[in-house]
């Protein structure tokens, strides 16, 4: 058989594929339109026959002697219908609250760099604030941070009692989302060269804090509506910028410390590790703009801020403790598995049944439990 | 999901493509994207993205002097700032998700991102490698530090150079967001018609019939005269028979020809005996051709044509074999 012969023959068949790939190409589904043996189910078992004829074809292109355009032809058509044959799901909604509400809190739970991140943000921020706070001690640190100019035009905006109105809280809510969670994301995406990530971190734990700090001295003017104003959304907002900063990290230490893996294993599961975090990050980000848009600047009263602000912190410590404990101890085998070397350890009877792998495994202990097992069962 | 893909070996050669292997244990490849395409790529992205914001504006103001929105306003202006949030952090993600791993700017250059075991990306690969671009366009360069005083100096040059290093670096050209989701950036060439040179020179056919039966055309041989076909209409005639004479002169005494066939029409003879020629097929006619033999004991025999009448029409400075679509390269 010559090639040219040949290839008349299979071209056929290489059309109808590539007539195929083209329709699911741009429809997302086989040929509605074309012959019957294109639509429906009929139409994906003849793309699947065409193309595992198709890869046939490829390998035997080069015992067939084929020209290596025609090879590179049939790359080109076997990958395209290999993208059709094997699609990636595209997003999935429903998995993404699973994301945010059983991945995200277990994933904070484990982390270490969560802990880390926590550490460097609110222990800078929590010095720092001591540190603007205290005049006498340290005298000019305040000014030395951030500056006097920007002290002094922090001072000026809180003159005046908040009184915002609708108009204005509207649109502070949406320069908030693409201020504030754009910071957190680019956060999050330096965390993989490590370094600008806790700069990013500890420049804001800083200026912040001592912005805090300096706000809550008596003799500074407007302390009052600060503290009025940053009550509602500071736990969401803090604790967001922590948590970006927290999955960028873990996206970083991943390119260093492969675990056994090759590098770039290790980068592509560490990436896998850290969205739960920062999708958790940007949610409370998006919860940080409504309440600083809306409630922050609202004239209410203080005590509705501050039960805002706890509600907050409680709810955010409800996710990570509770939804964040790991799950997998909780299970019922392991409380079973528990009661049973409890048992046999405090006792200190030299079972002879405890040797036998079968009498201590709490799988084993079905409905068809021997004697034995269930007599160590029923002494708990 | 790497291991499915074949490991580096030092024998790999030194190209641009990208073997995957499917589960069908077939590898076919991919031609990897470098710099060059991605640049402009991502530079139509931007502008893309800059229109989108501008077209809100200027449909917005267009909207506000026509009909009175002033209680809207506010609205108006969050919505810009969540549209602004979206298009500069989920352009990428949204249109890679839905568009087949491509954006507006690489539908335009020809390329398009996919999983690295040649599969479509999903929504997760596209937003880590989508979120991940602003640690690869670090370090920002501002124009302030190279002594541009009357710039503002909020404006910063991404000076790309992580990402470009990366590129560099890794097997499959990723950048750093590449490397998190695990994609890679691929040439999407899309033309899909068939490349198979014909021959249709009468004289071609004549001579492969002069080839002796017992020669079998070695494999190597096979893709040596496909490539020479495929590329031999980008060279000079006089290049032709300098590349071609290499192959042909150890043929010629071989298959025991005169020494003035022309190699050119020699290698496409071998090609055709190759590729394209049945068995059973009739000679076509020869014409004026007619009787006419290129072997060395035939060179006294009396035909129409002398040898230096024949090499002058059988020269090829007016190839009268065609190749019927154009080669790929």
């Amino acid at each position: 058989m010559k090639v040219a012969s040949l290839l008349d023959r299979r071209r056929a068949q290489w059309n109808e594929l590539e007539r195929l790939c083209g329709a699911m190409e741009n429809r997302g589904r086989t040929d509605g339109s074309g012959p019957p043996e294109h639509r429906g189910a009929r139409g994906i078992a003849r793309f699947s026959s065409l193309y595992r004829s198709a890869c046939a074809d490829l390998a035997l292109a080069d015992a067939y002697q084929l020209p290596p355009a025609t090879v590179a032809y049939l790359h080109q058509l076997v990958a395209r219908a290999h993208n059709q044959l094997y699609r990636a799901k595209k997003f999935n909604p429903s998995s993404w609250v699973d994301v945010v509400f059983r991945e995200a809190p277990q994933q904070i739970f484990a982390d270490p760099c969560v802990r880390v991140a926590t550490l460097i943000f609110f222990g800078l921020f929590s010095l720092s604030m001591y540190l603007g706070y205290n005049e006498t001690m340290f005298p000019g640190f305040a000014s030395a941070m951030v500056g006097s100019e920007q002290l002094d035009a922090v001072e000026e905006m809180y003159e005046e009692p908040l009184s915002g109105s609708l108009d204005h809280y509207v649109q502070m809510a949406g320069f908030y989302i693409n201020h504030n969670t754009g910071i957190g994301l680019k956060c999050f995406a330096y965390g993989i060269l490590i370094l600008p990530c806790v700069f990013i971190l500890a420049y804001n734990a800083i200026s912040l804090g001592t912005i805090f700090g300096y706000m809550a001295r008596e003799d500074v003017t407007g302390s009052d509506n600060f503290f009025h104003f940053v009550t509602a959304h500071g736990p969401f907002e803090l604790t967001a910028i922590a948590l970006s900063a927290a999955a960028g990290l873990r996206l970083g230490i991943g390119l260093f410390r492969t675990g056994g893996l090759t590098r770039s294993d290790s980068i592509r599961l560490s990436a896998q590790k850290a969205i739960p975090i920062m999708a958790a990050s940007v949610v409370l980000f998006v919860l940080a703009a409504f309440t600083e848009g809306f409630l922050s600047p609202s004239p209410a009263p203080y005590l509705f801020k501050a039960g805002w602000a706890i509600m907050s912190s409680g709810m955010i410590s409800f996710y990570f403790v509770v939804l964040g404990f790991p799950s997998q101890t909780r299970s019922v085998g392991y409380f079973s598995k528990q009661t049973i070397d409890w048992d046999s350890d405090t006792e200190g009877v030299p079972d002879p049944l405890a040797t036998d792998p079968l009498a201590t495994d709490p799988l084993a202990t079905g409905p068809l439990a021997t004697g034995p097992t269930k007599g160590v069962i029923d002494a708990t | 999901m790497s291991s499915s893909s074949p490991p580096a070996t030092s024998n790999e050669p030194l190209d641009t493509t990208i073997a995957v292997v499917t589960p069908e244990n077939i590898a076919f490849k991919y031609q990897l994207a470098g710099p060059f395409r991605r640049l402009p790529a991502y530079l139509i992205d931007v502008a893309v993205r800059w229109i989108v914001m501008i077209l809100f504006i200027v449909v917005m103001m267009f909207t506000g002097s026509m009909v009175d929105i002033r209680f809207m306003s506010p609205f108006i202006v969050a919505a810009g700032f969540i549209l602004n949030f979206v298009v500069s952090w989920f352009y990428g993600t949204l249109f890679e998700t839905y568009f087949n791993g491509r954006t507006i700017g690489k539908w335009a250059t020809g390329i398009r991102v996919i999983d690295v075991d040649g599969r479509p990306i999903d929504g997760k690969r596209a937003l880590i490698r989508n979120l991940l671009r602003v640690a690869d366009l670090a370090p920002m360069a501002a124009p302030s530090t190279f002594g541009a005083d009357d710039v503002p100096p909020m404006l910063f040059i991404p000076t790309a150079m992580i990402g470009l290093t990366t590129i560099l670096f890794t097997r499959r050209m990723q950048r750093l967001g590449d490397l998190a989701a695990g994609t890679m950036v691929i040439v999407d060439e899309r033309g899909w018609q068939l490349p198979v040179a014909k021959v249709d020179d009468p004289r071609v056919p004549a001579l492969a019939s002069f080839i002796p039966g017992d020669y079998r055309i070695s494999r190597s041989m096979a893709r040596t005269l496909a490539i020479y076909t495929e590329r031999r209409h980008f060279l000079t005639p006089a290049r032709r028979r300098e590349v071609a004479k290499h192959l042909t002169n150890p043929l010629l005494d071989r298959f025991e020809f005169r020494r003035d066939v022309d190699p050119d029409l020699l290698m496409y003879a071998l090609y055709y005996q190759a590729f394209l020629a049945e068995p059973s097929a009739e000679l076509p006619d020869m014409g004026p051709l007619a009787g006419y033999s290129p072997l060395a004991k035939d060179a006294n025999k009396p035909t129409g044509f002398t040898p230096t009448n024949e090499t002058t029409n059988i020269d090829p400075t007016t190839p009268s074999t065609t190749v019927a679509a154009e080669p790929q390269i």
